[in-house]
C-alpha cells in the first residue's frame, strides 16, 4: 500500500507529456483493443451505415494521403491557421506591451478588451461571412480573433509580473523607459508569452477547422463536411483522425519549440499554475 | 476619498470613456458609410431592446441553455469521476493516458460530423457534443489536483487504512476541488461555443440557430443583437460561476489566505 502510494506520487506525468515522452504499452494496447472491439461491433452488427469501421478509417486515411486530396485539404488548412496567428500574434503581443508597461494604457482599454473578450470567435463566422466573403480573409480573420485574446492576456500578465528587482538593477544600469520594456520587461515576460502563443494555438486550430466546416470552401473541416453530408464515413473519419493527429503535431511542436527558444527558463514554469 | 480611490476611479472613467469614444466613432463612421453590414451602434441597440425581450428570443435562449445544461452536467461528472480514478492510480492513468490524449487533441468539431450521422441533427446530438467538450478540460484539472494531493497526506490516509472510495471520497476530491473548479470554469465558455457551434447546423431552436438564420435571412442587426446577448451571456454565465466558487471554496481561500480575483 505504502509503496503504491509512493510510487503514485512519483513526479511523472504521462498525462502531461502526451505520447511520445516514453513508449507507454499499457495504453497503447488498450486503444488498439477499443479500437479492435470498434471493428469487431461494426462488422458484426452490420453498423457501418451509422459507424465506420476502424480499419475502413484507416484505409481510407491511407488513400487520401497516397492520393493527395486529403494531404492537399490539410495544407490549405495549415497555411490559412499559420496566417491568422501570425496575425495575432503580430497584434496581441505589441498590444499586451503596451497595456502591460502602462496603467493609462490598460485603464483606457480595459472596458472595450472585457466587452470583445467574451464574444465567441465561432459565433462571429455569420458576421464574418459579411465582412470578408467567402474565402481565405474570412477565415484568417477569424482565426486571428480566438487567438489574440489569450496571447494578449498572457503578455499582459508577462509584463506585470516581472520580478521588481530587475527593474531596481535596470535603474542603477541607466536602462529607462523603451529601452526597459525592450530589454527587460520583454525578455522577462517572454515565457508567459509563449505560453498564451500555445494556448491561442490550440484555441485557433479549432475554430479554423470549425469555420471551415459551415462556411469553408476547402480545407478539412469543408472536406469532413463535404463527406459527413454524403455519408461516406470513411473518408470523414480518417478526416477527423487527422484532425486529431494535426492538434497533437502542433501542440507537441509549439512545446518543443517553446523549449528551444526558451532553454534558459527553470523548472518552474513547468509546474501548472 | 483617498488618493488611491480617487485614481482608481479615473481608471474606470477612463476606461468607460474610450469604449464610449469607440461606439462613438463606429456610429459616425456607420452613418457615413452607410453600409448594410456595418449597421450604427443605436440601431443595433434599439433591435436588441426588442428583440431581447421577446418571446421568441427568450424561447431560443432557453432551449440553448437547457442544453448547456445536461451536456455541461453530464461532461464535468464523467470527467470528475475518470479523472479521479486517473489521478489516484498509476495503472489506470497509463491505461487511458493515450486514448485520452488523443481524443483531448481532437478539434471538437471534427465530432460534429460524427455525432450528427451517429444520433441525428438534434439535442441529443447537440448535447453530446457539449458533453465531449466539457469532458477534457474537467479531466485534466482533475488529474492535475489529485496528483498533487501532498505525499504526507497520502501516506496518512493510507496509515489510516482508508479505503479506495474513502480515500477518494474523503481525501483526494476535497483537496482537488480548488483544481477542478478552475477546470470546471474553463470549460464554461467551451461549452457555450458547442451549444453554439452544434446549433450552427441550422435545425430546431436555440440562440445559434437565430444567428445563423439571421445572416441567412440577411438581417445584420438581428444577427448583431444575438451575438451581442452571447457575449453577455458567457459574462454573466461567468459571474454566476466565480461567486458558486467563492463559496463552495471559502475554506480553502480562507486557508490559503488568498481572495478569487
Amino acid at each position: 500500500m505504502a509503496e503504491r502510494v509512493a510510487r503514485d506520487s512519483r513526479p511523472s506525468a504521462v498525462g502531461e507529456q502526451g505520447l511520445l515522452r516514453r513508449a507507454n504499452v499499457t495504453g497503447l494496447l488498450f486503444a488498439l483493443g477499443l479500437l479492435l472491439i470498434a471493428e469487431a461491433c461494426v462488422r458484426l452488427l452490420d453498423l457501418s451505415d451509422s459507424v465506420a469501421a476502424p480499419g475502413d478509417a484507416a484505409g481510407a486515411l491511407v488513400q487520401g494521403l497516397a492520393d493527395g486530396t486529403l494531404s492537399g485539404e490539410v495544407a490549405t488548412t495549415l497555411s490559412t491557421y499559420v496566417e491568422g496567428l501570425a496575425l495575432a500574434v503580430g497584434i496581441g503581443v505589441p498590444l499586451g506591451i503596451a497595456i502591460g508597461s502602462s496603467r493609462t494604457v490598460e485603464s483606457a482599454s480595459s472596458v472595450v478588451v472585457e466587452f470583445l473578450r467574451p464574444i465567441p470567435a465561432v459565433a462571429l463566422i455569420p458576421l464574418a461571412i459579411f465582412w470578408f466573403g467567402l474565402g481565405a480573409p474570412m477565415l484568417r480573420f477569424l482565426v486571428a480573433y480566438a487567438a489574440v485574446w489569450p496571447i494578449l492576456v498572457h503578455t499582459v500578465y508577462g509584463l506585470r509580473g516581472v520580478d521588481r528587482m530587475l527593474y531596481d538593477v535596470a535603474a542603477t544600469s541607466g536602462v529607462t523607459g523603451a529601452a526597459r520594456i525592450a530589454r527587460v520587461s520583454v525578455p522577462a515576460a517572454l515565457p508567459s508569452i509563449a505560453t498564451g502563443i500555445r494556448i491561442s494555438a490550440a484555441l485557433a486550430l479549432v475554430v479554423c477547422v470549425t469555420a471551415e466546416y459551415f462556411v469553408g470552401t476547402e480545407g478539412i473541416g469543408h472536406y469532413m463536411q463535404d463527406h459527413g453530408v454524403a455519408y461516406r464515413l470513411p473518408e470523414l473519419y480518417a478526416a477527423a483522425a487527422l484532425t486529431g493527429l494535426l492538434g497533437l503535431t502542433v501542440d507537441v511542436a509549439l512545446r518543443s519549440g517553446e523549449r528551444r527558444v526558451l532553454h534558459w527558463v527553470g523548472e518552474e514554469r513547468a509546474r501548472p499554475r | 476619498m483617498s488618493t488611491r480611490a480617487v485614481a482608481r476611479l479615473g481608471e474606470v472613467v477612463l476606461g468607460a470613456v474610450v469604449f464610449v469614444a469607440a461606439l462613438a466613432t463606429w456610429e459616425a463612421w456607420a452613418h457615413s458609410a452607410a453600409s448594410f453590414y456595418f449597421p450604427p451602434v443605436s440601431e443595433v441597440g434599439r433591435e436588441a431592446v426588442d428583440v431581447w425581450p421577446s418571446a421568441d428570443f427568450l424561447s431560443a435562449v432557453g432551449a440553448s441553455l437547457k442544453r448547456l445544461a445536461a451536456g455541461y452536467a453530464i461532461g464535468a461528472a464523467a470527467g470528475v469521476a475518470i479523472g479521479l480514478a486517473m489521478g489516484s492510480s498509476h495503472r489506470v492513468r497509463r491505461t487511458l493516458g493515450p486514448t485520452t490524449e488523443f481524443l483531448r487533441a481532437l478539434p471538437v468539431i471534427a465530432v460534429v460530423p460524427i455525432a450528427i450521422v451517429l444520433l441525428d441533427d438534434g439535442d441529443v446530438m447537440r448535447i453530446a457534443v457539449i458533453g465531449f467538450g466539457v469532458f477534457f478540460p474537467v479531466l485534466v484539472a482533475t488529474v492535475a489536483g489529485v496528483r498533487g494531493v501532498a505525499p504526507e497526506i497520502r501516506d496518512t490516509a493510507a496509515l489510516l487504512h482508508l479505503g479506495t472510495a474513502g480515500r477518494t471520497a474523503r481525501v483526494y476530491l476535497p483537496a482537488a476541488l480548488p483544481t477542478i473548479f478552475a477546470g470546471l470554469r474553463t470549460a464554461l465558455p467551451i461549452g457555450l461555443v458547442l451549444v453554439v457551434i452544434s446549433e450552427f447546423t441550422g435545425t430546431g431552436n436555440g440562440l445559434g440557430v437565430y444567428i445563423w438564420t439571421q445572416q441567412f435571412v440577411f438581417n445584420a442587426h438581428g444577427m448583431y443583437a444575438g451575438i451581442l446577448f452571447l457575449g453577455l451571456l458567457g459574462f454573466v454565465l461567468n459571474g454566476l460561476f466565480v461567486g458558486l466558487e467563492r463559496r463552495v471554496l471559502a475554506w480553502h481561500y480562507e486557508a490559503i489566505g488568498e481572495s478569487l480575483r
